[in-house]
């Protein structure tokens, strides 16, 4: 049996991808501990680092690469031939309308979605709003003396207030919509690593891009490998991918409860101080 | 080895007299620094030690025998071997009102303890940096004791701090962070309008800047008051309820949107509710 396999990623945007998530969980785990310094896993998390100063020089680091990357992939798009499939668009207000139809059991069709669902979209600029805020916020927290030459301490209260909101946001946004949208929900999704979507995915996650793909389908275009050859499973892999979805969904049960949990606090804390 | 069994070895010490009726205190004073550098009972308290049986209660009084002194006095007990600090902390506010006749003002013993005072770098001494914060919120969160003084102290002093970068790594295992005393000064503590405090306007570039906290911070040109939540206005509006209006909106969308689809699209697997 063969198989086209569908180019999604290029291998900057794989080694992109990697770093910032890497950086983005270093962030989080070297970060919300020192937001509620009284909980029994904030001491926990900073000892397995390696005490307070580890926690606070990780911190640091993976700040700079998070910054690094983001300003990379910006000046990488600025340079290379603009596209623009990633913008919204009015289509994409009638795909999330179809998708909570379609949720709701108010009908059987999944929305077509192009080469980015609105969801995507929306994670992708959620990803590029977050990093100019938590990297402007954090330098101006990093080196506090030096910014009240120019600032007042307010701003600096300020920029303290969006750097713990929009790590709240974001982490809810990462740890429960995209681990459950792109790799539980697909589990298991390789296309991080490889690149590449099989046509099957293709026809179910983005048919309208499919669509359009297989229209002008040529034999040897160079974005799709074909033909390839896919091994059949064995009973003894369908084995170890249960036992990896069942960790993985353990992992993903376990984080969300506690971004729910920190999510339940910030939003206490807030209701308290600026309605109540 | 026990406290009393530590006074009982010491055969030779004066205090030792003293512990067949002052039990509890002896034995509190045996674990103090002054029993290690052998300082004993009549050293503070005056008196002849000397003297067994009946005759105590009598002749012990005859002999210059002080019990507790009056709070005004404590200083003076105290100056007989630490004259060069009870005069820093005769300029503070603590002993300007306590010579107004405010009794209730800290005085030496508040913060060290009476017998069993131990030296500020023991961790275990209520006078030690890490242990400050609640050693003040004793007096200075207790609002009877603070409007008894005069009205206009602060009482949210400690809960602010607890908000601060100083407080939540301090707590996170940090060291060597800010207490209250490296800002507010442990023996010479002055009122805020006292041109010779520590947190007079134009002495905080150098009470910031001590070497191991924030040196070479002489110019900063704005500041503000770290325990007050500044506000910056944006338009007339607090930018602070601006930004948490934003993100609790953005907060909700993200639950309601992340989570409710993932919820319904979780129950969509399991064919729990009927498809039209």
């Amino acid at each position: 049996m063969v198989e086209l396999k569908f180019k999604r990623f290029t291998l900057n945007q794989r080694i992109e991808h990697i770093l910032f998530f890497t950086s983005f969980i270093l962030l989080a785990y070297t970060g919300f501990p020192l937001k509620f310094p009284d909980e029994w896993w904030s001491r926990w998390m900073i000892e397995s680092v390696g005490g307070f100063d580890n926690r606070t020089l990780i911190h640091h680091i993976s700040g700079l690469v998070m910054i690094g990357v983001s300003a990379y992939h910006v000046i990488y798009h600025i340079l290379e031939k603009p596209r623009f499939d990633i913008l919204f668009h009015p289509k994409d207000i009638n795909d999330f309308l179809q998708q909570v139809k379609y949720s709701l059991g108010f009908s059987s069709e999944h929305p077509k979605a192009g080469r980015y669902t609105w969801k995507q979209k929306f994670e992708y600029f959620g990803a590029g709003f977050g990093a100019v805020i938590m990297g402007f916020t954090g330098i101006l927290m990093w080196h506090p003396f030096e910014a009240m030459r120019y600032f007042p301490l307010g701003v600096i209260q300020i920029a303290n207030l969006f750097h713990t909101w929009e790590a709240v946001l974001a982490s809810l946004a990462i740890f429960i919509g995209h681990f459950y949208d792109e790799h539980l929900g697909k589990f298991l999704n390789m296309s991080w690593l490889t690149g590449t979507v099989s046509e099957e995915e293709m026809r179910h996650e983005h048919p309208a891009e499919y669509e359009g793909i297989m229209g002008s389908y040529a034999p040897g275009n160079p974005e799709m490998n074909v033909p390839e050859v896919r091994s059949n499973s064995s009973a003894g892999s369908i084995m170890i991918m249960g036992f990896a979805k069942l960790l993985f969904t353990i992992v993903f049960l376990a984080i969300s409860t506690w971004m729910l949990w920190i999510s339940y606090q910030v939003l206490v804390e807030a209701v308290n101080t600026y309605i109540l | 080895m026990t406290a009393a069994g530590a006074v009982a070895a010491s055969g030779e010490r004066e205090d030792t007299s003293c512990f067949q009726c002052h039990s509890a205190q002896v034995q509190e004073f045996a674990k103090s620094v002054h029993y290690d550098r052998n300082i004993s009972c009549t050293d503070c308290h005056g008196g002849d030690p000397h003297i067994s049986g009946a005759a105590v209660s009598v002749s012990a009084m005859s002999t210059n025998f002080t019990g507790a002194p009056a709070r005004i006095n404590i200083t003076e007990t105290c100056s007989k071997c630490h004259s060069e600090v009870t005069g820093v902390y005769k300029e503070s506010i603590h002993w300007k009102e306590l010579e107004k006749g405010v009794t209730i003002a800290a005085t030496c013993t508040d913060c060290h303890g009476v017998h069993g005072i131990l030296p500020s770098t023991n961790p275990n001494s209520s006078a030690n940096l890490e242990n400050v914060p609640v050693l003040c919120a004793g007096c200075h969160e207790n609002q009877t004791k603070m409007s008894a003084w005069y009205y206009g102290i602060k009482t949210d002093r400690f809960d602010t701090y607890k908000k601060s970068y100083h407080y939540k790594a301090l707590l996170s295992g940090g060291k060597g962070l800010a207490t209250c005393t490296d800002c507010h000064e442990n023996h010479n503590t002055r009122n805020e309008s006292d041109p010779g405090s520590a947190i007079y306007a134009a002495n905080l570039a150098s009470t910031c800047g001590k070497s191991g906290c924030h040196p070479g911070n002489s110019a900063v040109i704005y500041g503000g008051k770290v325990h007050e939540g500044q506000s910056v206005q944006l338009l007339s509006i607090d930018t602070k309820a601006l930004v948490t209006y934003f993100y609790i909106a953005m907060i909700l969308f993200e639950l309601v949107f992340t989570l409710g689809l993932v919820g319904l699209d979780i129950t969509s697997k399991f064919d729990i509710r009927r498809r039209r």
